[in-house]
């Protein structure tokens, strides 16, 4: 016989859960697109962390496989993440999560504004719903996507790599490039739009 | 630290050589302009002694050629006394000082320290304004975050901190950062500060660029 979910009987909820957040992110797109002409979000990703995951989260934290640990220490069970073309679109997308009147904002980590060392980039928010389950939502360009799905390759490598010092500091250096790029753009983006706004004034 | 020292009269060629040597540089020594050149053309120096009265190719011809290729070593041009257009010629051609003979060695040593001082501060400058630092060898600008400045956005915020006590025109900074650029115009300019006021803002910098589009900018605190 199988061994019980760490999650217990909540799997179908967090499911439900997820769907549910899932499916508001894609009705607020299709609002925003009506509004501003093009799609803030590039594409919405949602998960349940895996049952081995989770598991192995606790046992390298030190902390016993329970449902009440899975649920409630940790609270990444439910994940989110939303990535928007542009810098701007991250923090419009933002503000319009915090507003969702069933859903509680619990943290906030801004990693744009302050980025890791190693030079990660994302918005973090962790939601509480109305039922008590957390949420974490990250929120990030297209380019910091794209370096994070990197910077996760390398970390999750199994076999050390010889040159992994350069590596590590070549992504320190690309992940500023793009943060870099990520601002010429916006600003671009901007001067487009205010010279289209004054041409129709 | 490798000089080149290229002078035709063998005596003075044989004291300035020995005494660089006894200083501890690297000399190689050169009695006229066409030995000098080739050994430019096989090795790399940290500063050059031209004469400029030489046989073959004179020393502003050696300055001339370096200068067209791009060749941005410090070099000091040794004259007469009487030679003023020359040593004119010497520094409007790119040469970096001139002395005039006869000149005490002590003072030949005191300059070619200079050069090689200057040299090395502008290869590793690192500038810094209110609560952020510009770092020229890897283009950064850091404070809270580091974000990396292009070419162009890395010159602008140089000149910006440099300038920092004035008001900077637009038609100023495109003379200025822009020069030999025909196609740069008022709206590059304003371009790249917005780029900038974007960046120093993502790094999580105090500081701001005041101007309007067109007009002046002035780096400032915050």
């Amino acid at each position: 016989m199988s061994e019980m979910s760490i999650y217990g009987d909540h799997v179908p909820a967090m499911e439900q859960i997820k769907d549910e957040l899932l499916k508001r992110i894609n009705e607020l797109r299709v609002r925003l697109t009506q509004k501003y002409g093009s799609d803030p979000v590039d594409h919405c990703l949602a998960r349940i962390k895996s049952d081995e995951s989770m598991r192995e989260k606790c046992r390298r934290n030190g902390l016993p496989e329970t449902t009440e640990n899975a649920l409630t220490f940790f609270r990444d069970a439910i994940g989110l993440r939303i990535v928007c073309s542009f810098l701007s679109d991250v923090y419009t997308i933002r503000n319009y999560l915090v507003r969702f009147n069933d859903l509680e904002l619990v943290e906030e980590k801004d990693y744009i504004k302050k980025a890791k060392d190693n030079g990660y980039r994302s918005l973090h928010l962790i939601v509480k719903t109305e039922q008590g389950y957390y949420v974490e939502i990250q929120l990030r360009t297209i380019s910091m996507d794209t370096w994070a799905a990197l910077e996760h390759q390398m970390k999750y490598k199994k076999d050390k790599m010889a040159s992994e010092e350069l590596i590590v500091s070549e992504l320190k250096r690309c992940a500023d490039e793009l943060a870099s790029t990520d601002v010429s753009m916006q600003t671009i983006r901007d001067m487009i739009f205010t010279e289209e706004g004054a041409s129709v004034l | 630290m490798k000089i080149l020292i290229a002078e035709d009269t063998a005596d003075l060629n044989r004291a300035i050589t020995a005494v660089l040597k006894h200083e501890g540089y690297d000399v190689t020594s050169a009695l006229d302009g066409q030995e000098a050149m080739d050994y430019i053309e096989s090795d790399s120096f940290d500063c050059m002694v031209l004469d400029i009265m030489m046989p073959k190719k004179s020393g502003l011809e050696v300055l001339t050629e370096l200068r067209s290729r791009h060749i941005l070593t410090p070099v000091l041009l040794l004259t007469a006394k009487v030679e003023i257009d020359d040593r004119v010629a010497g520094l409007d051609a790119g040469a970096d000082d001139y002395l005039t003979k006869p000149f005490a060695m002590k003072e030949l040593l005191a300059r070619l320290r200079a050069l090689i001082r200057r040299r090395e501060g502008y290869s590793e400058d690192t500038l810094s304004f209110a609560d952020f630092i510009l770092n020229a060898k890897e283009s950064e600008l850091t404070a809270g975050n580091t974000v990396r400045l292009s070419i162009k956005e890395f010159e602008l915020m140089q000149f910006l901190i440099r300038n920092s006590d004035k008001e900077l025109a637009t038609e100023y900074l495109l003379e200025s950062v822009w020069r030999n650029e025909p196609d740069a115009h008022a709206d590059t300019v304003w371009l790249y500060i917005s780029y900038l006021r974007g960046k120093l803002s993502s790094v999580g910098s105090c500081a701001v660029i005041n101007g309007e589009k067109g007009g002046a900018y002035k780096l400032a605190e915050g």
